[in-house]
């Protein structure tokens, strides 16, 4: 029974959540819109909010369906276009379709707050007639802070978990036929077999097993191909979430900053969209806090008043890139290398573009002050190590005074990634290529150890090391010193280097999650099943980044070496 | 259906409660009719660790699999020797052994992989042998006596000249791999 009321619980948020998403659209555009043209959305969006009501109230959930029959209430009486009132109007719309979303959520999590709705519906005792201040108060707001999307966390935990996807009857039905053709050749292949078996072969088995092979290998591909676009779904149902953001953080300045999507019907993998919302909130944060200027400092510089921001997405050579630029002053390059400078990086000899990218530096955060918006010095470090964890990369490109854009090259989909295959002791493991900056012989003479931390020299630098065998815990007695093979890694801004025993080439890897049950494994990322079937670990470099850069050698037999390093210094 | 008359009357037809408690005291008299429980036939799959023969039921077991090469995997917990491919899905390996305080022992040609699932999840363990499939009624299902009273014990069975201790997936994978509270049920006190 409880089974059964969970999934109509799942159900329900699965059908409510985009009906909110669509209203909460509807509200911007309506708030953008004048005379007759506000007739049809004011019409829709009505509609939207009847069909909630309606849901919510055959599931129980009242304070949703009280929600949705207030905001009801205010698009039958909204004021004159441009007054006070009415915008005041349109911020309660937008709260409340907020705060419909967190109710939902919290369906799922066992139960709507009967109390949650109260503050909200009080607010609003009658619509349209004393909204306090009769000025749109974000701060007045007894909603959770709406610049931050109060679903943030729960879309992005949620999407994961509940890991559902509708189908077309059409895809199944094409599927259904591959797995057909599939059961066809083997047939096939059974009849060849059988003849085989008993020493009666034909010189045109040959043939005919290869014209088998050949139309199993093209319907299992097909079929792979097929199932895997069936976890695509186009990248506007990410880029449509920043409507609303976007126009929040503008009215938090005074300002007007338009919201421009290119290329929204890009297909990208669920997994990704569900993924990259946090690492785009900040970026589009950062964008508006240092790059996008005020009404007066854009007059003077000749920009127009409303400032922009393009969120744009496009495929090329089978990976996507999501880009974000505002056309803001771009980024201010002495500042950057005065904050490098007081963290100890000497940036003078370094090109402009590697002084830009400095940003993903941790702890180098050019804003003057610490404001709401942006400069706590986190975040784009942990933005880039987000992106790498989904096997892409991040970049930056900026014009003085013209702008800023951050290009993300992601692969569209996660569960097919580039990794590096490297073995140590008898044991094989994979690395996503996005973590490998480099792959070098490993000598003796490169290798240092100073007070039990081993060090590998790589381009003129110094970059922490340990052995794969031991780190992973292999059977293996071999020494750091005796691995043929380096493998400098980056994550966010560490660096590590594994020593292995060998490195087999870059192949394209099915990604495969492990059960929870490795949970406590924080190094392994999930599994892959390369030739002959054999199962391999993928590291996660996150973690194992983070422990090289905390290993240190064993007491024992090495204490020699740090003694005789220690007498060096 | 003898006890039909000591059922609740025919609810009034203007009250939906009445049906709720009609229904629910209908599905509460069922698996309470008396006589029927000792009848109840189920089919466990035997398996040998050392000299134990172990019975889990039918309805948990996917498949049995020769041993292939497990891979280890870091970290793992002690009694997870590490995983296979099922079919395109990575399943985690249990050293059954382990699990229920056997010494260990090195995978032989005669071992297995009795495949079991447990709340959507596949578990490959590791026995020494199979050894057959079994109808037991549940009446025959006795008390685990002192000598056998082992914690993951459900009971025990007599079956010709052997005794089989019948368990289920919950309690081999309870140490450490599927929490109390994943599989649904109370740890015994």
């Amino acid at each position: 029974m409880e089974d059964l009321f969970a999934s109509l619980v799942k159900d329900f948020v699965d059908e409510t959540e985009p009906l909110v998403q669509k209203a909460s659209a509807l509200v911007l555009k309506l708030e953008q819109a004048s005379g007759e043209a506000t007739k049809p959305l004011v019409r829709s969006l009505r509609g939207e909010l009847h069909t909630l009501k309606g849901n919510s109230a055959m599931m129980g959930f009242t304070p949703i369906e009280k929600v949705a029959h207030r905001l009801e209430d205010v698009c039958a009486e909204m004021a004159a276009e441009g007054s006070a009132e009415r915008r005041a109007q349109i911020q309660l719309l937008l709260d409340g379709c907020d705060l419909l979303l967190a109710l939902i959520h919290s369906a799922l999590g066992g139960g709507v707050d009967p109390a949650a709705a109260e503050p909200f519906l009080q607010r609003s005792p009658q619509p349209g007639a004393n909204v306090p201040g009769a000025e749109p108060s974000l701060a007045g707001a007894d909603v959770p802070a709406p610049s931050a999307p109060p679903v943030t966390a729960a879309v992005t935990e949620n999407d994961e978990s509940r890991g559902s996807t509708r189908i077309a009857d059409d895809d199944i039905d094409g599927l259904l036929e591959l797995a057909g053709e599939t059961i066809v050749g083997q047939i096939d292949l059974t009849r060849v077999h059988s003849r085989l078996a008993r020493g009666r072969f034909e010189p045109s088995d040959i043939a005919l097993m290869d014209q088998i092979l050949l139309a199993l290998g093209r319907t299992s591909r097909d079929m792979r191909h097929r199932l895997l676009r069936l976890r695509l779904a186009p990248i506007a149902m990410l880029f449509r979430r920043f409507e609303r953001f976007v126009r929040d953080l503008g009215h938090e300045r005074g300002q007007t900053i338009e919201l421009a999507i290119q290329g929204g019907e890009t297909a990208v993998d669920r997994a990704i969209i569900s993924r990259l919302y946090e690492p785009l909130v900040h970026i589009v944060r950062n964008a508006v806090a240092h790059g996008v200027e005020l009404a007066p400092e854009r007059a003077s510089s000749g920009k127009p008043q409303n400032a922009k921001i393009l969120l744009a997405a496009r495929l090329r050579e089978g990976r996507v890139h999501v880009s974000v630029a505002d056309d803001g002053r771009g980024l201010d390059l002495a500042a950057i290398a005065a904050k490098a400078k007081a963290q100890g990086i000497d940036s003078a000899n370094l090109s402009e573009r590697d002084v830009q990218r400095l940003i993903f530096q941790a702890g180098l955060s050019t804003a003057s002050s610490v404001s709401k918006l942006a400069g706590r010095g986190v975040g784009l470090d942990v933005v880039a190590s987000v992106v790498q964890g989904l096997g892409g990369s991040i970049d930056v490109r900026s014009t003085s005074g013209r702008g800023t854009m951050f290009v993300l090259d992601l692969p569209v989909t996660v569960s097919l990634q580039k990794a590096l295959i490297f073995g140590v002791d008898s044991e094989t493991f994979a690395i996503p290529t996005g973590f490998v900056v480099d792959t070098l012989p490993n000598r003796e003479k490169d290798l240092q150890a100073i007070n039990r931390v081993l060090l590998c020299s790589w381009r003129g630098d110094f970059v922490r090391a340990t052995d794969a065998g031991r780190l992973l815990g292999c059977q293996g007695l071999a020494e750091a010193w005796a691995r043929p093979y380096a493998i400098v890694m980056q994550a966010g801004n560490k660096r590590g280097a594994l020593l292995v025993d060998w490195l087999s080439g870059v192949q394209e890897i099915v990604v495969k999650p492990l059960d929870e049950t490795f949970a406590g494994c924080t190094m392994i990322a999930g599994a892959t099943v390369l030739a002959q079937g054999r199962v391999v670990p993928i590291l996660d470099c996150l973690d194992v980044v983070r422990r090289i850069s905390a290993a240190l050698l064993p007491e024992a037999p090495e204490a020699n070496a740090t003694e005789a390093s220690d007498d060096v210094f | 259906m003898s006890s039909e008359d000591s059922l609740p009357k025919h609810p009034g037809a203007d009250s939906s409660d009445s049906v709720v408690a009609f229904a629910d005291a209908l599905l509460a008299k069922t698996p309470r009719d008396p006589g029927r429980e000792g009848v109840e036939v189920r089919q466990y799959v035997t398996f040998f660790l050392r000299d134990h023969e172990i019975g889990l039921p039918i309805l948990q077991c996917r498949e049995i699999l020769r041993t292939s090469v497990i891979t280890r995997v870091p970290e793992a917990p002690q009694q997870v020797r590490g995983i296979v491919n099922l079919r395109g899905r990575i399943v985690p390996v249990v050293d059954t052994r382990a699990c229920l305080g056997f010494e260990p022992s090195p995978i032989t040609a005669r071992s297995r992989l009795l495949v079991v699932e447990v709340a959507a999840r596949q578990f490959a363990l590791v026995v020494d042998r199979i050894s057959r499939i079994v109808k037991l009624m549940k009446s025959e299902i006795d008390v685990a006596p002192a000598d056998l009273a082992v914690p993951y014990a459900v009971g025990v069975a007599r079956l010709g000249g052997s005794t089989i201790v019948v368990t289920d997936a919950e309690r081999i994978l309870h140490g450490g791999i599927v929490s109390p509270s994943s599989s649904g049920r109370g740890e015994p006190a």
